[in-house]
């Protein structure tokens, strides 16, 4: 059977993200491989993002939980601290990521992010100037962008 | 690492997203360089390797420019491999700049741990094989 080796917390945490999902949130491994997620955030209410399905991915490294989880957007996202390759800057997936935290804790981490874009901490040094310079302006296109690329059409 | 259905196997688009950032760092000593063409594909398909002539070969001091196509089934199968410069090797196609499976064993001897990287290398060591060391080569700067 594959993934037979698969440690038990990472099999407890998937358990309860199926049987307990957070609002908004939902995550699901993938058939082939237990380590690889199949997630979908909502764009949450009085956000630019609201309405939007966003399609992200996730892998537990080797090294789970000891290190993060790789995460990133699939969806096209206009946001200051994504990249175009929906790449994320957030502190707990890098420097402050500690083994307490959860896979639910990161995505709803995330979540949180699309509530309160940091323009301060850009990956996105393009989006990041737009926000600065005129946030009403920066957040329609946003907007736009979340009805273009994040319809769940 | 636990072998056989044990293993961690990291998924095509984080596999490629380390190779990116490997080759954002710089490989090595530098003769052998690779980049995204298209930095809005989330999907990473289209790459442009370089490679510098090794030293002391006919090749010495040219740069060789080659597309490399990673499909969705990467890396359980190997890119596509297309030089753009000019090259005469023998794992090269004359007339379309095909690197040919068949004549270049680390893409007919494929394995899910090789990268874009090892390709490069293993061309740049093709350069200075015995089958190849003879071979006329085309002007500096033509392509395909």
């Amino acid at each position: 059977m594959a993934n037979s080796n698969l440690p038990r917390r990472i099999i407890k945490e998937t358990q309860r993200l199926l049987s307990e999902p957070a609002p908004g949130i939902s995550a699901s491994p993938s058939e082939d491989n237990m380590r690889y997620f199949n997630v979908m955030v909502l764009g949450p209410t009085q956000s630019p993002y609201e309405g939007g399905v966003f399609k992200l991915e996730l892998f537990l490294p080797e090294e789970y939980p000891m290190a993060a989880p790789k995460v990133r957007f699939l969806t096209k996202i206009y946001h200051p601290n994504i990249d175009k390759l929906g790449r994320i800057c957030l502190d707990i997936l890098k420097d402050k990521w500690s083994p307490a935290l959860q896979i639910r804790t990161v995505l709803l981490s995330i979540q949180a992010l699309l509530s309160a874009p940091n323009p301060d901490d850009p990956l996105s040094e393009n989006i990041a100037k737009h926000w600065k310079a005129n946030e009403v302006e920066a957040v329609e296109t946003a907007k736009e962008w979340t009805r273009l690329y994040a319809s769940g059409a | 690492m636990v072998g056989g259905s044990g293993e961690v196997v990291v998924p095509r688009n984080f596999r490629l997203l380390e190779e990116l950032e490997r080759g954002e760092k710089g490989i090595g000593d530098g003769t052998v360089s690779y980049g995204m063409d298209d930095g809005d594909d989330i999907y990473m398909r289209s790459w442009t390797g370089t490679i510098i002539g090794p030293r002391g070969s006919i090749h010495d001091g040219r740069i060789y420019q080659l597309k490399l196509f990673c499909d969705k089934d990467y890396p359980e199968r190997p890119p596509t491999v297309r030089f753009h410069s000019r090259i005469n090797l023998t794992c090269v196609n004359h007339n379309t700049g095909m690197v040919e499976p068949k004549k270049f064993n680390i893409l007919e001897n494929w394995q899910r741990e090789y990268t874009m990287e090892h390709i490069l290398t293993h061309l740049k060591k093709e350069m200075t094989a015995s089958h190849n060391r003879k071979l006329a080569q085309p002007p500096d700067g033509s392509f395909f």
